[in-house]
């Protein structure tokens, strides 16, 4: 302190450079332990502490300098908000755009239709679900050359690519992903139903469920009512349209000899609609719920 | 002395990109994103954070592009996103090794001129055997608002809490309003340039162009050598609208209207349905003994079955016209 008052009328700049180093004396002799200092150490730490002040004042002009700089080319952008690029280092804003990006890419899942560029092109994956069940997921990787070309995929056998990719891989890609989504969605819901009706509604059927592997021919007996006295009905469900859910023809017929009643008849009639309508794990949970007596508000 | 040594080398480090910096000259107006990468540089002056930088912005770099590509590919931009996770397992579960965690989902982008908002709720429950997803909830907001269709399309969505579903009909809906507002545009004699997308700075540009040509190729009427009617073709509400009237200036009263209406039914499923409509003079009605102008909108339906929708437009323009010339 009192060589920095002695030497003050010689100028600031030398005072300043004196109580620096007068500083970093003070810290690096508290830092260490050992009392003792070699002077060839103590000359070069000080040499050292000049050169760092006088970069840190470089540095702050040139800081300021840019800032000028910066400030007159801020003004013609219109996006950006002075306050957040004053305040957070371009390094935080780029992590945070980094974050952002990131996880847009990972949403595009959400979308049905994903994509990982890969070094051929791109390897779609489309996801499946029902009822808001996400379910199985297919890819088809795709190179990118003209004509584009399908190199390898996870689509099951029975869904009918080569006819889609036939008609819209090469003029209208979007449509051939979408169109493909269509179907294995479909496809999906499909089985999901079936599997559920295996599961859970072993109870109800009399027999094994008969189905094709695309599960659009699905084949059943069954019983309305598990312990009751219900007569058994045979169901037979075609989806035609492989693009959707909901079966295209459906035939329930009675498999025993005496002729129906007319209340079964009803039933008969009123299961048909039924399975027409709605999925079929849902006319099911009907059939569980009402036991017997069907209620026709359920028929929607 | 080393914390010392570290920061004098960072002060250089940092002086040789200030310096940089201010000699590279203003550029208003110019292509901002190159300036703030300079901008960039120039605070990245830590010197732990130096390399990390440099990586973090080339691969900034590649995973917008591939942003890009991907809304290229699927024809949906997502702007925004962002998830809020829950956990939900409670100690009973934890014990049975099971996890259930709740999912907040926020997404929002667009799908060439509709603009969509979804939040929708995940569920996720994992046992040793499997992990189950379930969307739990789903809310949608659309616009413009003013395609009706979609608002029950959009509410049974909501219902189904069907996601997949909703981008899927989306897209076919939106290809067919594309398609016939070109259509219309056409018989107009309007112009049917595309804006293209920007391209990227990458070597995906190239299979960006190569999609791009190929859904311009998909385009119909591209062909210059199509006909245009611009004074018997009559678009009332713009390009844009479901509807074309086909009128003949020299034979005021007559108008054929076409009402394109493109409807999703209850699957999703995106189909086109065209109808026709007449506005005839009570007089030419009288005189119309054959019942041409009555069964006009079912031969439409028909010639629609045997020639498409283009030709079967055509065909009624040009038959309004050289009456005519009769």
């Amino acid at each position: 302190m009192e060589l920095a008052n002695t030497l003050s009328q010689d100028g600031e700049s030398r005072g300043g450079v004196l109580a620096h180093l007068e500083r970093l004396e003070t810290q690096v002799s508290r830092s260490r332990k050992k009392m003792e200092e070699p002077q060839s150490a103590q000359a070069e730490e000080s040499a050292l502490g000049t050169r760092i002040h006088e970069l840190r004042r470089l540095r702050d002009k040139l800081r300021a300098e840019v800032k000028q700089h910066q400030a007159s080319v801020k003004a013609s952008t219109t996006n950006v908000e002075p306050d957040q690029t004053l305040e957070i280092t371009e390094q935080e804003s780029l992590k945070r755009k980094w974050e952002n990006v990131k996880a847009i890419l990972q949403a595009y899942r959400f979308t049905g239709i994903s994509g990982k560029l890969t070094s051929r092109g791109v390897c779609v994956c489309i996801s499946t679900a029902f009822e808001g069940n996400l379910l199985d997921s297919y890819f088809v990787d795709l190179v990118m050359r003209k004509p584009l070309q399908i190199h390898h995929h996870s689509i099951p056998v029975f869904i009918p690519l080569e006819e889609i990719s036939a008609k819209y891989l090469q003029t209208n890609i979007q449509h051939f992903l979408f169109t493909l989504c269509e179907y294995l969605n479909a496809y999906s819901g499909r089985k999901y139903q079936a599997d559920r009706l295996q599961s859970d509604f072993e109870a109800f059927l009399a027999g094994p469920l008969q189905r094709n592997s695309l599960c659009n021919l699905l084949s059943f007996t069954y019983k309305a009512e598990p312990e009751g006295q219900s007569f058994p009905f045979c169901a037979r469900l075609l989806y035609k349209d492989l693009t959707t859910t909901l079966p295209t023809d459906v035939t329930v017929t009675y498999q025993g000899t005496d002729a129906l009643s007319t209340t079964q008849e009803e039933q008969r009639a009123a299961h048909e609609n039924l399975f027409f309508t709605k999925p079929l794990h849902q006319v099911f949970t009907s059939f569980a719920r009402k036991g017997d007596k069907l209620d026709m508000s359920l028929v929607s | 002395m080393d914390s010392q040594l570290v920061e004098a080398r960072a002060l250089e480090a940092e002086i040789t990109a200030l310096r940089r910096a201010c000699v590279e000259p203003p550029a208003p107006g110019e292509d901002t994103s190159r300036v703030r990468k300079s901008f960039r540089e120039t605070y990245q002056a830590d010197s732990e954070g130096w390399e990390l930088s440099k990586d973090l912005r080339s691969h900034l770099g590649h995973l917008e592009s591939e942003i890009q590509f991907l809304s290229t590919l699927t024809g949906i931009s997502i702007r925004h996103y962002s998830k809020k996770t829950e956990d939900l397992t409670s100690t009973e579960m934890t014990e049975k090794s099971i996890k259930k965690v709740l999912q907040r989902h926020r997404l929002s982008g667009n799908c060439h001129m509709i603009t969509f908002q979804l939040e929708f709720q995940l569920l996720e429950i994992q046992n040793e055997e499997s992990l189950s997803s379930v969307i739990t909830d789903l809310s949608i907001i659309m616009e413009p608002t003013e395609y009706s269709e979609l608002s029950e399309f959009v509410s049974r969505a909501e219902e189904r809490r069907d996601l997949f579903m909703f981008f899927r009909s989306l897209h076919f809906f939106v290809e067919w309003c594309e398609y016939r507002k070109r259509t219309f545009k056409r018989f107009k004699g309007l112009s049917l340039t595309t804006p293209l997308p920007p391209t990227p700075s990458t070597n995906l540009a190239h299979y960006m162009t190569v999609i791009h040509s190929w859904t311009l190729a998909a385009l119909p009427s591209q062909n210059p050598h199509y006909e245009k009617y611009p004074e018997a073709v009559h678009l009332s509400e713009g390009a844009s609208s479901s509807c074309m009237g086909i009128r003949n200036p020299s034979r005021p009263g007559f108008e054929l209207v076409i009402v394109w209406r493109i409807q999703i039914d209850e699957e999703g499923k995106v189909l086109p349905k065209l109808d026709l409509l007449t506005k005839v003079p009570l007089q030419a009605l009288e005189l119309d003994k054959n019942g041409v102008i009555e069964t006009a909108p079912l031969s439409f339906r028909t010639l629609l079955g045997v020639l498409g929708i283009e030709a079967t437009l055509e065909s009624l323009i040009k038959s309004l016209h050289t009456e005519a010339s009769n």
